[in-house]
């Protein structure tokens, strides 16, 4: 009884998300999404079946495949991260009714073992087994094989919902997964040992096979995880319910340079106060510079990226990726006080602003990473100087054109997959732009013109639309005021 | 600062939210807006402050309409909900960044927050804590606070006594009565609690289903009756 209401009310929540309920292509991007990676996996298991079944003489196909069943969990276990939240994070709203609290945490334990997420690499899994399997152990094998599976998912998922849960406590607690795998791949690649790519292989063989000792000890591990889940759970959960996502500030930054810039300059400090205390933009940011300086550093030291068209591309990439997942939602953090913003005079016009120069300012960190290429000979510093200068104009101007459109409040704090993302129509066409129109200017120049007098024209585009930028972003806040009912209503709504 | 209102109707579907034909704040008043939950208080104040698109009808602040200028947004303070605060900010950062809204210097800052210190009483400034992580009461703090740095000329405030403590609310009272009597500001609250409309607002206007039913003068502060009466508050 119990366990079917909770699993009503997850569905609910999934099904009526206002991220995924009110916007059409939202909810199409994700079924696409979802039809796609199921889509690849099937594909992945397929010509991995037969790969393995055509090239490896002396194994079986699944042999090969069961020996890494180990990083297949881990994937799992990586992905779990993405959306799944701790049971101790979910149990807090039913606290109150008259359910004794062990029952509780039993029904939403056993909610997420019973989850149709752990059969998700099924799609994997399943084409692989129908290949290879029946040839030697019939229908029956597949099916015992798949079984055996689905509680190692299950089990998964338990030894997720530990580390998820001491997470939340202590980040010093990922030190437990740490050793864990990493104690795996030291053993994995040691010579001549393959301890745990034989035992999951045995293991793997064991389900096919339908051997009792196999089953029982999977199903052993998953109660003895499920027992510890369960002690943790009621053990952690009234810290859980009194936690304070930030606690205390240690210390309070000021960014008092930027006084002298008056109202902007005050709005340019709440942009960098926005990045640096929720967890939601901190993230985000991170990842941009993670991408943005990775690309870097392949530029710069390797020789990956040494043809002329990928330099261009990845230049022009490196400049754009951390403006794309910044301003390719503006103002969506800012829907979460924008009643605020809008009571005072021109509050919003000198936001695009700070926003404008806050990413022109980021824009110098992969400049300088370009430097290294540059010195290297690798690309001109004419082009690098080019780029920086249209990614500023024109591909900023692109990118804020979506604060006239977006009416969709994401929260400050949240993780990425409760943080009601889900890109509109409008969105997706700002970005693709962003992204493939440099490339698209830059070739037809190229087509026409010499490569020096090419980057003298992107500069002097990019220029120009710098020295423009109070225009057109005057332009944008005229169109964002003339929308603004409607995008308000929209802020509130998915708040 | 005036308000005038002039046939203003907001629908929300086939529900009629908000219908005013006529209603003038004048100068000065300090005005009370009660009404049940869904009476239209919330709608009608986001409608003054051009927050929400009214469907006809005209609303003038001072001289000026609100949806054709936001001039009269110098001279006006507000606090509604949580979606007025910039809630990673601590919240001396929040009333510098209002005061730098209103070419408000720190110091000058400083010097007004000394007024509300009982209001604040030693659980706001320096605790180094973000607004987000602040009880109900003190967000409401510091809400209300941030509404009157500026000494605006017309002051709205959505249910001012919610979350608060007894001695907040007592301080809360007599800080607004002696704003208005002080300053000359209009202002303007929503609230459940008839005996803190009565006893602050000379006057009174009571909403129902989106319609000021009546609109009663409590110069001396004996409208309490009648809206127990109205309420049917019984002892």
């Amino acid at each position: 009884m119990l366990l079917s209401i909770i699993r009503k009310n997850d569905k609910l929540a999934a099904k009526r998300n206002p991220s995924f309920e009110r916007n059409r292509f939202a909810k199409f991007i994700i079924y696409f999404m979802v039809a796609f990676w199921a889509a690849y996996l099937i594909f992945i298991g397929i010509t991995l079946a037969l790969g393995l079944k055509e090239g490896i003489q002396n194994m079986e196909a699944y042999h090969v495949f069961n020996q890494f069943i180990i990083y297949l969990l881990f994937a799992d276990f990586l992905l779990r991260f993405m959306g799944q939240p701790a049971t101790s994070q979910e149990i807090k709203p039913y606290l109150l009714f008259p359910i004794k609290k062990n029952k509780l945490i039993d029904t939403f334990l056993l909610q997420s073992g019973l989850s149709i997420f752990n059969l998700f690499w099924f799609f994997l899994v399943l084409p692989f087994a129908v290949i290879t399997i029946p040839e030697t152990y019939g229908f029956w094998g597949v099916i015992l094989y798949l079984f055996g599976m689905w509680l190692l998912f299950i089990m998964n998922n338990y030894w997720y919902q530990i580390c998820k849960t001491l997470l939340r406590q202590k980040t010093i607690y990922l030190l437990l997964p740490a050793a864990v795998y990493g104690s795996i791949l030291a053993v994995d690649l040691l010579p001549k040992t393959n301890y745990f790519g034989r035992f999951t292989m045995n293991l793997g063989e064991g389900f096919i096979q339908g051997n009792i000792i196999a089953f029982i000890g999977v199903i052993a591990v998953i109660l003895l995880l499920f027992i510890i889940n369960r002690y943790m759970q009621i053990y952690l959960m009234y810290k859980e319910l009194g936690k304070v996502e930030d606690s205390n500030i240690k210390r309070v930054s000021q960014f008092k340079f930027l006084d002298r810039y008056g109202e902007v300059g005050e709005f340019m400090r709440l942009e960098l106060k926005l990045c640096l205390r929720n967890k939601a933009v901190k993230h985000q940011v991170r990842m941009g510079f993670i991408i943005m300086l990775t690309f870097s550093f392949v530029l710069a030291f390797t020789d990956v990226y040494n043809g002329t068209g990928m330099s261009r591309f990845i230049c022009i990439y490196n400049y754009a990726i951390l403006s794309v997942m910044t301003l390719g939602q503006i103002m969506s953090f800012e829907g979460n006080y924008i009643d605020g913003l809008l009571c005072r005079r021109t509050s919003i016009f000198n936001l695009l602003l700070a926003k404008f120069y806050v990413n022109c300012f980021i824009l110098l960190i992969p400049f300088a990473f370009m430097m290294i290429p540059v010195y290297k000979g690798k690309i001109d510093l004419l082009m690098a100087f080019a780029y920086m200068l249209f990614t500023a104009g024109v591909v900023f101007a692109l990118l804020m054109q979506y604060a006239v459109y977006n009416k969709k409040t994401i929260a400050l704090n949240a993780t990425i997959m409760r943080s009601n993302r889900g890109s509109s129509f409008f969105q997706t066409i700002v970005i693709c732009c962003a992204l493939f129109l440099p490339i698209i200017f830059n070739s037809l120049l190229s087509s026409l013109f010499s490569d020096e007098t090419t980057y003298i024209i992107m500069l002097i585009t990019g220029a120009l639309f710098i020295l423009a930028h109070r225009i057109w972003i005057k332009n944008i806040y005229t169109r964002m005021m003339a929308r603004k009912f409607e995008n308000l209503e929209g802020f509130r709504e998915t708040r | 600062m005036d308000i005038n209102i002039k046939n203003l109707v907001k629908d929300f579907g086939s529900k009629r939210a908000v219908d005013i034909d006529r209603y003038t704040v004048k100068s000065g008043e300090m005005i009370g807006l009660v009404g049940n939950n869904g009476a239209g208080k919330t709608t009608l104040f986001r409608l003054i402050l051009d927050l929400l698109k009214r469907d006809e009808g005209d609303i003038t602040i001072g001289e000026w309409s609100v949806n054709e200028t936001e001039l009269w947004k110098n001279y006006t303070g507000t606090f509604i909900d949580d979606s007025f605060l910039i809630d990673y900010l601590t919240p001396e950062e929040f009333f510098y960044f209002v005061g730098k809204m209103y070419n408000i210097s720190k110091s000058s800052i400083d010097e007004k927050l000394e007024k509300f210190t009982r209001f604040m009483n030693d659980e706001v400034m320096d605790t180094k804590k973000l607004i987000r992580n602040f009880s109900a009461g003190n967000k409401q703090k510091i809400g209300i606070i941030a509404a009157m740095l500026h000494d605006p000329k017309l002051l709205i405030l959505d249910e001012p006594f919610n979350f608060l403590d007894p001695t907040s609310q007592s301080v809360i009272k007599h800080m607004l009565k002696d704003y208005n009597e002080k300053t000359g500001a209009t202002i303007i609250i929503s609230s459940h609690n008839l005996n803190h409309t009565v006893d602050i607002c000379k006057r009174i206007a009571l909403l129902e289903h989106g319609k000021i039913i009546r609109d009663i003068d409590n110069s001396d502060y004996s409208a309490g009756k009648e809206l127990e009466d109205y309420f049917e508050v019984k002892e």
